[in-house]
């Protein structure tokens, strides 16, 4: 199971996303936690006297609230533009894979060829993907909701009975994944995996027409 | 000491069906705390069979009752009853009242809540067992193919029972503060705590009846129509429990920074700090807290995610406002690090990393990640446990004595302090790593790859190091009431007015007041400022 690869690009678009809100946490943490520590250290009691001292700050803490408006709608720039990209479906083109979930197994299918990958109790069934195409994902449920995650690709979305969930994929490198059901779904959830691999075009298309 | 004499000469009539809301109080956190420790006897089950992969200690069907019972214990009977547990106890001394507003209807309140525990946990002795549906109990997942048996007909009336019993509490203790308010005491000299319950009231009324609505329907979808069965049911089903279950997390936290507030400035001896912005900073919480739901739905790909994203983020302001208040209630003061000042520390450390990891999970391409993971597990448990549980024991530290007559040993608190803070990063830090790597949440097992073994013992040894911290604080309530130390009226220098009355108070609350001339009138006498 290849680790460390940068595959997708959601997994790229994940990454540079996550070191602004990655930095901002550090940097909350420290300023937070430093406080705490130096009120404990200067401020503790060393005599009975009642300190004197204000009781608010107005002024200083409007402009803090307003700095704190500004990370805010900082942040939510970001995670628009990121997700703008991430949610993207493509207007043609690629290849189409069908998702089935089902308690507690995955079938997928590639209308293009014919192509059926199911998997057993013994066996999770593998994904097999071309490298640097843009897949069209269409899901489904035969029960209850499923999750289709791939945490390498940084990317679920939940598979509905009778709806239809669409969205596209591309993988920017090859090698095998593990894929998951995340969403709680009966007895077996814990079992329902799978696997994704990733192969050059050329093994693909003889895969498929095999 | 008469009173303390007085106390034990409780009946059994009393016990049960006293409507003094001291009593309601004792009697609702009592029994949250014995539901708080069968859920937690859960967890460690659960974190026992994470320890290593495979299945060693019980079947995959165990473990889905387990974490749903879990889950359903910690939310319907323990935290959201020990919130209104505090409230009803505390918010009439607060505010110079002689008692709670309706005692009957919080004497019902009161019983409905271990009646609904009661009904949910009979699930076990089913044929099918208890409900393994989760706490949030998705439709179709909770349907009568998909989940048959007594065992999810009893969790719905046990969370009906429940839910419908800490609004009936909700209802008095809103009515009290706005009927029962000592001369003096206007809206804008209600203590921090007080404040907290105000907000905390709100939402309850405004948002559990959307729980009701739900479970009423999953009921109906059970056993006569299927309600949830067209291609939007599972979606509406979501919509109406979420529209309950995000601002339930506001209710079990609000009363917990109210509390550590309130020992903040008590133990750094100074007037709460930024008081009208604090009070501004939750009503504008608990508003924007109703409108962040569907951030639970972003993976579903069928919610308008930049708006709630909007709203989820837009939280960190008044959240930060609440955190310059504390911090700056302790800068400039006198602080003694007592037990209850230790956790209320811990809560605001430690809250942090789960208020942190929220604005991450508020990002929905960084949720499409993490979502139905560990890491939302890790993340909503620094909110749950390192937030609103120490706020809890910061809040039973501080009033043990006003409600018992009696000073809880300070050593084992400490020590108490230290298993919790320790055990809680323990197990929770390492969950981050855990569902970052790939662990969905709600699984009995997991594959040894991506040092997910290594998370996961970390994880377990957390667990049981919160376990023993859990015994050290039994150990010090026995023994501090096997040998008793007599509190007095007010051990800490209190600057509310609980601590103007007898410890504990008597049952008209008190045979004199105060002049109440702001939030802190206690504060105002000491400093010669009344």
């Amino acid at each position: 199971v290849g680790r460390g690869l940068a595959i997708a690009d959601t997994r790229s678009q994940f990454g540079d996303l996550f070191s602004v809100y990655e930095w901002l946490t550090i940097v909350v943490m420290a300023i937070v936690f430093g406080l705490v520590l130096f009120a404990v250290v200067r401020y503790r009691r060393r005599d009975d006297e009642y300190p004197r001292g204000q009781d608010k700050r107005t002024v200083l803490e409007s402009v803090y609230a307003l700095l704190l408006a500004a990370v805010a709608i900082t942040l939510v720039t970001f995670t628009f533009r990121t997700e703008d990209k991430v949610d993207a479906v493509a207007s043609s083109g690629g290849l189409r894979v069908n998702i089935v979930a089902f308690q507690w197994q995955w079938r997928f299918s590639y209308p293009d060829s014919g192509k059926v990958v199911l998997g057993t109790t013994e066996h999770p069934p593998t994904l097999v993907l071309p490298v640097d195409t843009t897949v069209r994902f269409d899901g489904v449920s035969r029960d209850v909701i499923h999750s289709f995650w791939i945490p390498a690709a940084r990317f679920k979305r939940d598979e509905f009975p009778k709806r239809h969930t669409q969205f596209d994929l591309s993988f920017d490198r090859t090698g095998t994944y593990i894929g998951r059901c995340a969403e709680f779904c009966g007895l077996h959830h814990t079992d329902m995996d799978f696997f994704v691999r990733v192969v050059p075009r050329d093994d693909f298309e003889r895969w498929a027409g095999s | 000491v008469s009173v303390a004499t007085a106390t034990r000469r409780v009946g059994v009539i009393d016990w049960v069906g006293s409507t003094d809301h001291k009593r309601i109080g004792v009697r609702v956190a009592t029994y949250a705390f014995g539901f708080f420790l069968l859920s937690g006897v859960f967890a460690l089950f659960m974190r026992a069979e994470l320890a290593r992969p495979g299945l060693q200690v019980m079947s995959e069907d165990t473990y889905n009752e387990l974490f749903t019972m879990h889950g359903s214990g910690m939310f319907f009977l323990v935290l959201a009853p020990l919130a209104l547990a505090l409230g009803v106890y505390l918010v009439p001394l607060q505010i110079g009242a002689t008692d709670l507003a309706f005692p009957r209807l919080a004497l019902i309140g009161d019983w409905l809540i271990p009646l609904g525990g009661a009904t949910m946990f009979a699930g076990f002795a089913t044929d099918h067992g208890a409900a393994k549906a989760g706490w949030t109990a998705f439709a179709p997942l909770s349907d009568i193919d998909h989940s048959p048996g007594y065992g999810m007909d009893l969790w719905i009336f046990g969370g009906l029972l429940a839910t419908a019993g800490v609004m009936l509490l909700a209802i008095c203790v809103l009515t009290t503060v706005i009927r029962f308010r000592a001369p003096g005491m206007t809206m804008l000299r209600l203590p921090v705590f007080t404040w907290s319950m105000v907000v905390t009231c709100l939402l309850v009324i405004a948002s559990f009846p959307a729980l009701i609505a739900a479970l009423s329907l999953l009921f109906v979808d059970r056993h006569f129509s299927g309600v949830f069965e067209s291609p939007g049911g599972p979606v509406a089903y979501q919509h109406l429990f979420w529209f309950y279950g995000h601002p339930v997390v506001y209710v079990i936290f609000f009363p917990f920074i109210g509390a550590v507030g309130e020992v903040v400035a008590v133990f750094s001896r100074r007037r709460f700090f930024g008081y009208h912005a604090l009070v501004l900073s939750l009503l504008v919480f608990a508003a924007l807290s109703m409108s962040v739901w569907a951030h639970h739905m972003f993976a579903t790909g069928r919610v308008t995610n930049q708006y709630f994203s909007l709203t989820s983020t837009i939280l960190l302001v008044p959240a930060g406002v609440e955190y310059f208040d504390l911090i700056g209630t302790m800068i400039g003061g006198s602080i003694l690090l007592s037990s209850a000042m230790l956790f209320a520390i811990g809560f605001v450390l430690l809250f942090l990393i789960g208020g942190l990891t929220g604005v991450i999970v508020a990002s929905p391409p960084l949720d499409y990640h993490v979502h139905d993971t560990f890491f939302v597990v890790g993340h909503f448990h620094y909110t749950v446990f390192a937030g609103s549980l120490f706020g809890f024991f910061a809040a039973v530290y501080y009033w043990w004595p006003k409600v018992t007559g009696r000073l809880l040993r300070e050593g084992l608190g400490k020590l108490h302090f230290a298993l919790y803070f320790v055990g809680a990063n323990l197990t929770f830090f390492p969950m981050f790593i855990s569902g970052w790597e790939g662990m969905p949440r709600r699984v009995a097992d997991y594959r040894d790859i991506h040092n997910l073994s290594l998370t996961n013992l970390l994880s377990t040894i957390g667990a049981f190091t919160i376990a023993v911290g859990t015994l050290v604080f039994l150990w010090n309530v026995w023994v501090s009431s096997r040998r008793p130390v007599l509190a007095g009226n007010d051990p800490w220098e209190g600057q509310t007015l609980e601590w103007w009355t007898t410890s504990p108070p008597p049952r008209h609350n008190f045979d004199s007041l105060p002049k109440v001339k702001s939030y802190s009138p206690l504060y105002d006498r000491r400093m010669g400022e009344a």
